[in-house]
């Protein structure tokens, strides 16, 4: 069915390829882009939008690239999936460079992206399916089976001869998963999957990407929602403005903020110059703003054992304050404070 | 903002920013190119016909081709703003609707009026079409009043695209109705009875056939009564242009279907 | 190999002509429009003396819609794509680019056939135009081969203006001229003689000459063939375009979706 796995490096297989012991290997990708501004006199701008990422997945990994948008996460997810060439660096799946052996990889990942589009509207589920089944090279026979067990899969059975323009967003994005493994690809890379969906279907997608893996599947999800990197992924690296700041176990990411508490202050319009003489406290790690309708929320994170909050009240003078509270920090902090230093 | 203002810069920022993307590569084909060949191509079917010369298919083309500003851009302007959802806010403001769409028209007929003028001078050479000195004031003349009188129409169209749903085929159909019912092509006489009275009722069909007699050297009083003609129908259908969005754009307050793409 | 290649182009065709089945505006524009220049043709042709003409032009006439069908969409092929979503989906996949693209176009130019078939249908019942075919066979393919060498020239379209994003305007530039040239409906013989170059090299040319041949008698076989032959040269000089093509779009990342 599909592809050729041979090149699994599984005992008793032999593939005269290098056996690769990591599956996605990304090696200090970068990319950049050109753009022009202005209509009369075009100024072409540099936009670095990737530089010096490196990364590397191993076989049956659940692995997460998290960052705000604008990091560079679906031009890292692009480069891997040979759709875009990197300005300098390499890109590895499963041992054959992206670029030189673009075809050969392409027989090999399932590509799913969020949103609205990628599907034709005025077709139905099936024949969206049918036509990329062919263009996948699954087999003729074995397309229809493959197509039921996939629909079966994301929950779409029954649904299948409907127009897809009536699907909601959910159905649509479920229809993408079933569409990226149509040809059982071991690898799957997603982009922002859930991004839209509704929470009920939210969660059931992220049960079906959760079971991918137990199906073997290595798989590259990139989010911008922490909780769900968190609750999904085996191991994360946070991405900010085109570098990774941070990598590791969601556990290992939390420890680097589990100790120090978090003190969150209402303000009622701050000012820079305040906020940079709370940053410049001894024993404050990181401080960001959070925006809430009429007021905004400072969080400052401090280090383990001291007792901040005078202090950083007291820098705040002359600013409105209203409720103030101290907390255990969690993975969003860390991810916030990541992003933020960045 | 007073009606003069609102005239003048809503008409061209609103034309800036549905066509903001006009760039040399669509501007360029779609109406300096595309017109010659229309022109080139009646010319030879003329020929083969054996029916009228060269210059009667020059000056038809050259000012039928100014429908496609005229319509279509026209449409385009109310049922663009439609696509792109901002024609509820637009009819949200207090701006007095007249100059308001007046404003949006004149851009359009100044293109119209300059694809027209283009096709002839660019036609006329290409094919080899002499026209007298004297007659290039008053072509001018005829010329403009036709851009005016189909931006009339194209003001109608543009009511109409806001209930039909696709305004591109309205357009279009248009387009192939000036192209057969205005004399552009085939001779008022060659039409059936029937037809040759629709045509009599369309834009340019008086502006095309003052434009040939000016060619062939009449002067701009002869067919001042032509060109009176072709500012009516103009006129009117401009009236009824603009009663219909207003009519609609009641019916739509009351029952919501301004939105629906 | 072979066997994929052909489901894979057949696959690739169905699915098109109905996505572009359902879609009213292109159904209607595509039969309607060329309806209106047949019509002027016509009116012009009758008024005439010569009887020769009208019928000449009245088989062009029929095929002007599915040239008309080709080149005003074929040209924003990829833009369509692109704008679906579905550009980079086609990309990645692991089938040859050339062989998803091709059957896109000729699909559009299948599409013509209705306004084929509307025009013939108008021209006798509002202008008395009697069709008799002659040679049955060589109409039934005649038909086909210049819609598949009209999807070719298609396909070449489409990937010469992959790189513009205005490329729907370049297509829509290129529906007269190639009516003209190709002689729908005047002959060929009423052109300055460094026209007749730019004509043959157009198999569009071919084309209606293999059908008018069918229809009055004459050998429509050879034109059948040339017509063929000019498809397969315009196949393969898009597939060598769209290798670099695609190359660059890679690179500059200019097949990002808007």
């Amino acid at each position: 069915m599909g592809v050729d796995s041979g090149w699994a490096c599984r005992p008793g297989n032999v593939d005269h390829y290098s056996c690769p012991m990591n599956v996605v290997e990304a090696i200090d990708l970068r990319r950049t882009y050109r753009t022009t501004t202005g209509s009369f006199r075009r100024r072409s701008l540099e936009v670095e939008a990737v530089r010096g990422v490196s990364f590397s997945i191993a076989e049956g990994e659940l692995f997460g690239l998290l960052g705000p948008n604008g990091a560079g996460k679906t031009t890292t997810i692009k480069m891997l999936i040979t759709l875009l060439i990197p300005t300098s660096g390499e890109a590895r799946v499963l041992g054959r460079d992206v670029v030189q052996d673009a075809r050969w990889v392409r027989e090999r990942i399932g590509y799913v992206f969020g949103g609205e589009r990628g599907l034709y509207e005025r077709l139905s589920a099936f024949d969206n399916l049918r036509y990329f089944a062919e263009l996948y090279g699954v087999e003729p026979k074995r397309q229809r089976p493959r197509i039921d067990e996939l629909l079966e899969l994301v929950g779409l059975r029954g649904r299948e001869q409907e127009r897809v323009e009536g699907y909601s967003r959910g159905m649509r994005q479920r229809l993408h998963i079933a569409r990226g493994l149509l040809h059982d690809p071991p690898v799957v890379f997603l982009d922002e999957p859930t991004i839209g969906v509704d929470p009920v279907g939210a969660r059931e997608l992220r049960a079906t990407i959760a079971s991918l893996t137990d199906a073997g599947k290595t798989v590259l999800l990139t989010t911008h929602y922490m909780f769900e990197a968190d609750a999904l992924c085996d191991r994360i690296a946070v991405i900010a403005n085109g570098e990774i700041v941070a990598q590791g176990t969601p556990q290992e990411l939390k420890a680097g903020v589990a100790d120090g508490s978090v003190v969150e202050v209402e303000v009622f319009g701050v000012e820079e110059r305040s906020l940079e003489l709370v940053r410049g406290l001894a024993g404050v790690r990181a401080v960001a703003v959070e925006d809430r309708d009429q007021k905004q929320l400072l969080v400052v994170q401090t280090e383990p054992g001291l007792e901040l909050t005078h202090a950083i009240l007291s820098q705040l003078d002359g600013v409105s304050v209203g409720r103030v509270s101290s907390r255990e920090p969690t993975l969003e902090d860390a991810y916030v404070a990541l992003v933020t230093a960045a | 903002m007073t009606s003069a203002r609102i005239f003048l810069i809503g008409g061209l920022i609103s034309y800036r920013a549905l066509f903001g993307w006009l760039s040399p590569w669509v501007f360029i084909p779609s109406l300096l190119v595309a017109p010659i060949f229309q022109i080139l191509l009646f010319v030879y079917i003329g020929r083969s016909a054996a029916l009228e010369s060269d210059e009667f298919y020059v000056i038809g083309n050259g000012i039928q081709y100014a429908s496609i500003p005229c319509v279509f851009a026209m449409t385009n302007i109310i049922a663009g703003e439609r696509f792109q959802q901002t024609l509820g806010s637009i009819l949200v403001t207090p701006a007095p609707r007249l100059p308001l769409f007046v404003g949006r028209a004149l851009p359009v007929v100044l293109n119209g009026f300059f694809v027209a003028a283009f096709g002839l001078v660019v036609g006329g050479l290409v094919v080899g079409i002499h026209v007298p000195a004297t007659a290039i004031a008053p072509l001018v003349l005829v010329t403009a009043v036709s851009a005016l009188s189909c931006t009339g129409l194209g003001l109608l169209s543009a009511g109409l695209g806001l209930i039909v749903r696709e305004t591109a085929v309205l357009s279009n159909v248009l387009f192939g109705i000036l192209l057969v019912c205005t004399g552009a092509n085939v001779p008022l006489d060659a039409l059936p009875d029937w037809l040759r009275m629709v045509a009599q009722g369309m834009p340019f069909t008086h502006g095309i056939e003052a434009a040939r007699l000016v060619a062939d050297g009449a002067s701009a009083g002869d067919v001042a009564g032509l060109v009176g003609r072709e500012a009516l129908i103009g006129a009117i259908y401009a009236v009824a242009g603009y009663l219909l969005i207003h009519v609609l754009e009641r019916h739509s307050r009351r029952h919501g279907t301004l939105e629906r793409a | 190999m072979m066997r994929r290649t052909a489901r894979l182009l057949w696959v690739g065709w169905l699915v098109h002509l109905k996505m572009l089945m359902r879609s009213a505006f292109n159904f209607w524009l595509g039969v309607v429009y060329p309806l209106f220049f047949a019509s002027a043709a016509f009116l012009m042709f009758r008024s005439g003396d010569d009887p020769k003409p009208l019928l000449y032009a009245s088989l062009g006439a029929a095929v002007m819609g599915i040239w008309g069908a080709t080149s005003t969409s074929a040209g924003a092929a990829l833009a369509r794509e692109r704008w679906l979503g579905t550009l980079e989906l086609l990309v990645t996949a692991p089938a040859h680019f050339a062989l998803i693209l091709l059957p896109v176009t000729i699909a559009m130019a299948t599409i013509g056939v209705y306004s084929m078939v509307a025009t013939l249908i108008w021209g006798r019942l509002v202008f008395g135009i009697e069709l008799h075919v002659a040679d049955s066979l060589a109409f039934a393919l005649a038909v086909p081969a210049t819609v598949a060498s009209i999807g070719a020239l298609g396909f070449l379209l489409a990937v010469a203006f992959v790189r513009f994003r205005q490329a729907w305007a370049l297509g829509n530039m290129l529906e007269y001229p190639v009516w003209l040239v190709s002689g729908f409906l005047v002959p060929l013989a009423l052109f300055p003689d460094w026209v007749r170059p730019i004509s043959w090299a157009l198999a569009p040319t071919w084309g209606i000459g293999a059908i008018r041949g069918a229809a009055l008698g004459g050998a429509p076989f050879g034109d059948i063939a040339l017509a063929l032959l000019l498809g397969g040269v315009y196949t393969a000089a898009g597939i060598l375009l769209l290798e670099r093509a695609l190359r660059a779009a890679r690179v500059k990342a200019s097949l990002a979706l808007s």
